[in-house]
């Protein structure tokens, strides 16, 4: 038993689970358990409410054109739950769909304007025939930290005002193949188009989310070993 | 046959017997330069054959080759396509090469799946058999939908051919078709009703879009699935696998309709593909003793799965290409009652997939819970699967990116059985180095 113990929400696990997301759950057990944390996994879908007492942490995944239009119909049921928690300074983690479905709209397949929660200032555009596939590495400009993905996505997404990039596009298309930035921060919500799954390639980033889901959960508990953690290269 | 198809064939018989004679090779050139001469060449086939087209994401393969050897029980004429010969092209080589018959003969076809409308559009088939349909990693922007969909395009030019379908894969019972539909599944359990792991592909139900549950699931989405909140259900089945009897990485002895079968090969997702081959026997009136003898008289049809002697280890290669497919196969190996050790060899060029992120969809977990004493990991993106097998909390690694000395590693191991994995690249890599050194004979791939 660890000492510590978060609760994580998979939104609509059983829905958007195309990329391998799952994968960023299995790394930030693999992390969570050297901080002396466990973690328990809850699917929250359709039919599911959101309640954002009940959990430490989020992980928001992508899925097909299908199944993220019938998650977008029930997003609005869930929209003031996920405000709070997002607005709590709560961690999440948005990849691709979970990503564009926090923001004001994307485009769908069929060239629909598909909403979005627009709790995240960005909205997503499409291009024609055309998608950014590849390895992908962008940089931090404050941290300085690299990280490595791979990106598969037809979206352009834009970012708003509040929100800062996860990173600079050193090679790679990024959010939209115009502005070099690639995915979003705003709070402690990281967003990012990057499969990999990226947590499992940038444990960096797993660490953050997990200190900031520890410290909201134990505010006075002192963390310096968890913050001392060494993440090993795996890419 | 018109004069531009006579000649179109003969150009491309006369290419094939060239590349074949003098070359060694020809699969797809001579159809692609009978299709230059004569774009409709495949409609003058259809005089000629009864056609049945085996299509889906995986098991295609393996469903023609024991369909091919029940029906030809019956028939005398049974012409079918090598593996990997299923598009267009190689369609067209099959027919062209094929020798002359003086009756018509019936031609079993594994159909890659955005082919079957292109085929469809020249000849009508008498039955389309359906095995599944998974997300391959290979163009996962392709969704399933959309490959149903393809498949029904080419369904819809033949609204009188029987469709000889896999009852547990909800997409097959999506759509209400005017075609006759048999459907095959499996019925050796029922259970409470309960969920899918959540990480399945295609849970909604696609009458009313909430979460299917299940009495019974053999793999994936695959099972005796309804829908709580409409009552969508698994259509009723014709032919069911009733007991499963005995199941080794090698051999799987189970029970159809009660009559008790035994294949050479381990692997679930292998006995729907003998279920699929008894379903479009039985169709087609091959008798239950006669697919019987089929499925037990000779086992090289199963030669995918070989085991290859390496100066006494007992390695089994095996392809994995997504996550479906990767979970059979740990499924499968499980099965080994002896000890064993475990390779993974990981490519990402275009043919094994460019984006490994897939590798997380498999269950590794589950290795972790068994004795193994070593484990490797290999190929350009051994730290992908390396990161994957830590994360599972495996640690007895060895790891080897160059394949190179994978071969000499092998023999190295603790377990006379030794498995490997391998993403397709992978695969064709060491194959080499094993015919190289001798232990399988050159070009040994189908």
């Amino acid at each position: 038993m660890a000492k510590y113990y978060l609760r994580l929400a998979h939104l609509y696990g059983d829905l958007l689970n195309t990329y391998s997301d799952v994968g960023n759950i299995i790394a930030l057990r693999y992390y969570a358990k050297q901080m002396n944390a466990d973690i328990a996994v809850e699917v929250i879908s359709i039919d599911n409410q959101f309640n954002p007492n009940d959990f430490d942490l989020a992980l928001f995944g992508g899925g097909q054109d299908y199944e993220q239009l019938v998650v977008s119909r029930d997003l609005p049921n869930k929209k003031d739950g996920l405000a709070r928690f997002i607005n709590d300074n709560k961690p999440m983690l948005a990849i691709c769909g979970g990503y564009q479905l926090l923001g004001h709209y994307y485009i769908g397949a069929n060239g629909e304007k598909i909403p979005g929660l627009g709790i995240l200032d960005h909205y997503t555009l499409s291009q024609d025939n055309n998608r950014f596939i590849g390895d992908i590495t962008i940089k931090n400009p404050e941290t300085g930290q690299e990280y490595h993905g791979f990106e598969n996505h037809n979206g352009r997404t834009f970012l708003g005002k509040d929100e800062q990039p996860l990173g600079m596009v050193v090679t790679g298309h990024g959010n939209n193949g115009e502005d070099h930035t690639e995915g979003a921060i705003y709070k402690s919500t990281y967003c990012s188009y990057f499969h990999g799954p990226i947590l499992t390639r940038n444990g960096e980033i797993a660490k953050t989310l997990l200190l900031r889901a520890l410290k909201n959960k134990y505010p006075d508990a002192d963390f310096s070993n968890q913050e001392a953690l060494k993440v090993k290269p795996t890419f | 046959m018109s004069i531009r198809s006579s000649f179109a064939e003969f150009a491309g018989r006369s290419s094939y017997w060239f590349l074949h004679t003098f070359m060694h090779g020809g699969s797809s050139l001579p159809g692609k330069l009978t299709l230059k001469l004569d774009p409709n060449i495949l409609q003058s086939f259809s005089q000629k054959y009864d056609l049945v087209i085996i299509t889906g994401t995986n098991g295609k393969t393996l469903t023609t080759a024991l369909s091919v050897r029940v029906l030809r029980e019956k028939y005398d004429q049974v012409l079918t396509n090598p593996t990997g010969s299923n598009m267009e092209q190689g369609i067209v080589t099959t027919f062209i090469t094929a020798p002359r018959a003086k009756k018509k003969g019936l031609a079993v076809l594994e159909v890659d799946e955005a082919n079957v409308p292109i085929v469809c559009r020249y000849i009508t088939p008498k039955a389309f058999v359906f095995t599944n349909i998974f997300r391959d990693q290979m163009d996962r922007y392709g969704e399933i939908y959309t490959t149903y969909k393809k498949i029904l395009r080419g369904v819809k030019l033949a609204p009188k051919a029987t469709i000889i379908a896999n009852g547990d894969e909800q997409l097959f019972h999506s759509k209400d078709l005017p075609n006759p539909i048999i459907y095959y599944g499996f019925n050796h359990e029922h259970h409470p009703a309960f969920n899918a792991p959540a990480n399945t592909d295609g849970l909604l139900c696609p009458k009313c879009q909430h979460i299917l549950r299940y009495h019974m699931r053999t793999y994936a989405g695959l099972g005796d699935y309804f829908c709580p909140h409409c009552g969508f259900k698994r259509p009723e089945l014709t032919y069911s696998v009733t007991k499963l009897d005995k199941l080794t990485p090698t051999n799987s002895t189970f029970e159809i309709d009660g009559h008790q079968y035994t294949i050479g090969i381990g692997g679930l997702y292998n006995i729907y593909n003998a279920l699929a081959a008894y379903s479009l026997g039985r169709f087609m009136g091959v008798a239950p003793e006669q697919i019987k003898h089929a499925f037990e008289s000779d086992e090289r049809v199963f030669g995918r799965q070989e085991i290859i002697n390496v100066d006494g280890k007992q390695v089994t290669i095996i392809l994995v290409k997504n996550p479906v497919g990767l979970n059979q196969v740990l499924d499968m190996i499980e099965t080994d009652p002896q000890p064993f050790s475990f390779a993974f060899l990981l490519n990402a060029n275009y043919a094994d997939g460019i984006d490994t992120s897939w590798i997380w969809d498999g269950n590794f977990e589950k290795l972790a819970t068994h004795q193994i004493p070593q484990y490797m990991t290999g190929g350009e993106r051994y730290k992908d699967i390396t990161t994957r097998l830590t994360m599972a909390g495996i640690d007895n690694v060895w790891h080897e990116p160059d394949l190179t000395k994978v071969v000499d590693k092998i023999k190295q191991m603790p377990t006379k059985h030794v498995y490997i994995l391998a993403s397709y690249t992978a695969m064709l890599q060491l194959r080499k180095l094993l015919a190289e050194k001798e232990y399988i004979k050159k070009g040994g791939m189908d």
